[in-house]
């Protein structure tokens, strides 16, 4: 052995533990005992399925049913990814989630100028009812789960085209289950998309028409949830992102109090979309503290009286940006413990990511391995077995706490700030996130963080995609600009016309009226997503095409 | 006088988190950034390039847009007569990629989390380029 190597044998051998913080920054002590443990069991712990809910929403959690295990799918064509939906189910999954393509996320219907090269590459395009005809074809709408995550202000469109489909096949829309996004005030945060095709107050507004028409006319359906995962991304904290996801929500439930509807009929039928990251016991004592916190909320902000309510129900995401592109396959291990910590901390339903998402769309073979994760976690590991595992541990409930402190603290300054709305407008929230994402990469490149791959324990890098790349075909893109040109070449013109004033019409009334019906209406005459997009722009004083290059046709 | 670099979204692909880090990073090292965090498409990023005379276009692409877009923007360079600008990515990418990136005219592409190696790649390559395409 070289002196080299026998200096490198020794430094590992005597390796210690680096960052005595949380991933979020967290000063942790060498040990907790019962003495940094302040809380009351009943008042602040409760056994699972009791107030204040830290230990769970439910008395058998996961004995009474399993978590949802979803995958997120979405590329290509429609019928791309209805073939997909097939394969995902064959193999177990319990939820399909939807992605739908950058140019719907924008507002763009697929045969847009600025969509050409897009369509399809990171979800699937749909442009119109019919697409969503193909995209459901042969899935029985009343008995599966459906989560349908559009972009921004695509939300009411492509949710009224999911109910005309369930309409025009013989169904109400009462017995639709699953879930619309419906979160496009986070949008604001995500880059152009929120700077361009997404303004705040007609944002809110068809947010809460989503809202409204749900809580009257589909009972089973999920109005929508915020969405804290997306801002996490840019590197705030653990505490932090549930004081922005739940400031965002806030912000849908003053629209919807608003709009006259009350707390404890339509919150029960919402949620939170949260994240979860590398470090177990964080994430873990994030989802406490946060039902926690929520029961606290609704009891005293909003004088909640039905339990559920007060009851925080969650998904969680496993974290894109704690992955990373060098040394691919050790994702597979950083989603498990993402997914350990997001079952510990008692998620309704659970996606995990794949691990080469930081370098493509995902293989088919990936996503299986993703869903293999949560069905060895629900079978194997022994983590559906008990409910809150982690209760009692003295590092966890004082983690709880001091996450919980941080995170109310966070909430107050938005709060004082004026709420999401406020912070969105006037830049102080992108201010934090971007200082979170500076700071996390300053840590890195000063290695105060390691990063296993990145910028320590690195190797050569790869010159392939171990497992393969998945490609997104071109012919995608021309099979669904054609089918639209066709669409758009067999309307009716009076039919869509008189849907299109009805459109305008409504969208003029403001708050009086819901859109979703006149929605329905117009994708039945076969008007497209970006049309029907456009009329309602209109109506608040935007530009019809969101990037200003199409006139308004009608 | 500065180095100019011009950094940019190509396309619809809204993650602008990389292409931030990038900026900042780069006015540390003293060049001056022109940072076009909305919608560009290869003309109007070449356009703006034009208009501020910049030394380097950096494109920031995390949709898998890259292979598609990227003959296009190269066109439009070519055409405006800015080929002996420095062109570089950063972003998400299949390593099975970045071979065909530099066919098309990429100089370079970074990928990964860490930003030390950018600048200093600028600094030592932004002169041989635009020397080279004079001589």
């Amino acid at each position: 052995m070289s002196e080299v190597e026998t200096e490198r044998l020794r430094r590992a051998y005597a390796a210690k533990a680096k960052r005595l913080k949380t991933w979020s920054g967290i000063d942790l002590q060498p040990v907790y005992s019962p003495r940094d443990v302040a809380t009351d069991y009943a008042a602040d712990l409760g056994d699972p399925g009791q107030a204040p809910y830290t230990r769970g929403i439910h008395q058998d959690m996961y004995r009474g049913r399993l978590w949802t295990r979803r995958a997120v799918v979405g590329h290509g064509a429609p019928e791309e990814t209805n073939a997909r939906f097939k394969t995902q189910i064959e193999h177990g999954v319990a939820g399909l989630d939807v992605i739908c393509d950058t140019p719907s996320m924008v507002g763009l219907d697929a045969d847009h100028p600025m969509a050409e090269g897009e369509v399809g590459l990171c979800g699937v395009s749909i442009s119109s009812l019919e697409d969503m005809e193909i995209l459901m074809a042969g899935l029985p709408l009343e008995k599966i789960s459906t989560v349908l995550l559009p972009g921004g202000t695509q939300c009411p469109v492509v949710f009224a085209a999911y109910v005309a489909l369930a309409l025009d096949r013989g169904l109400e829309p009462s017995q639709l289950r699953g879930t619309i996004s419906n979160n496009p005030l986070h949008l604001f945060f995500c880059g152009p998309v929120g700077k361009v095709s997404n303004p705040l107050d007609m944002a809110l507004k068809l947010s809460v028409d989503i809202i409204e028409y749900c809580t009257r006319n589909m009972p089973q359906f999920h109005s929508g949830y915020s969405n804290a995962y997306d801002m996490r991304e840019s590197r705030i904290s653990a505490p932090q992102e549930i004081a922005v996801g739940f400031a965002e929500e806030m912000a849908y439930i003053d629209g919807a109090l608003q709009r006259g509807l009350e707390i404890d009929d339509f919150e029960p039928r919402r949620s939170i979309y949260f994240s979860a990251h590398t470090d177990i016991f964080e994430e873990i004592a994030k989802l406490r503290a946060a039902r926690r916190m929520w029961a606290r909320l609704m009891d005293q902000k909003y004088g909640a009286q039905n339990e559920a309510t007060r009851k925080l129900r969650f998904g969680v995401h496993t974290g894109g940006s704690s992955l990373f592109p060098q040394q691919p396959l050790n994702n597979i291990v950083r989603v498990a413990y993402q997914a350990l910590a997001a079952i510990l901390g008692g998620a309704q339903s659970l996606h995990c990511c794949s691990y080469d998402e930081p370098v493509a769309i995902p293989t088919e073979q990936a996503q299986m391995i993703a869903l293999r994760t949560q069905q060895i976690l629900a079978h194997e590991a022994g983590a559906a077995n008990v409910a809150d595992p982690l209760g009692g541990s003295y590092y966890v409930e004082a983690l709880t706490d001091k996450v919980e402190a941080e995170a109310t603290a966070f909430l107050d300054r938005i709060e004082q700030r004026g709420g999401f709305l406020a912070v969105a407008k006037s830049g102080w929230l992108q201010d934090e996130m971007d200082a979170a994402t500076l700071a996390f990469q300053d840590e890195v490149e000063a290695d105060e963080r390691i990063l296993v791959g990145v910028n320590a324990y690195t190797t050569e890098e790869e010159e392939e995609t171990p497992g393969g790349v998945f490609r997104v075909s071109a012919d995608s893109e021309r099979l669904v600009v054609e089918r639209l040109k066709r669409l758009r070449a067999r309307r009716d013109p009076d039919a869509l016309a008189g849907a299109m004033a009805r459109l305008r019409d409504g969208a003029a009334a403001g708050e009086a009226e819901n859109l979703i019906p006149a929605m329905i209406d117009a994708l039945r005459a076969k008007a497209t997503k970006a049309e029907i997009g456009g009329i309602v722009r209109q109506a608040y004083g935007y530009s019809y095409d969101p990037l200003g290059m199409l006139e308004n046709p009608f | 006088m500065p180095i100019k670099v011009l950094i940019t979204k190509l396309g619809l692909d809204t993650h602008d988190r990389g292409a931030k880090v990038v900026a900042h990073r780069l006015r540390e090292a003293g060049m001056e950034v022109v940072l076009l965090d909305t919608f560009q498409t290869p003309q109007g990023i070449v356009d703006v390039a034009v208009q501020e005379d910049v030394d380097v276009i950096g494109v920031s692409c995390l949709s898998g847009e890259h292979l598609r877009l990227t003959p296009r923007l190269m066109a439009c360079i070519e055409v405006e007569g800015l080929g002996d600008r420095l062109v570089v990515y950063g972003g998400i990418f299949p390593k099975e990629d970045i071979p065909r990136l530099k066919e098309m005219g990429v100089d370079n592409v970074f990928m990964g989390t860490l930003t030390g190696d950018i600048a200093e790649y600028i600094e030592g390559n932004v002169g041989s380029k635009r020397s080279k395409q004079i001589a």
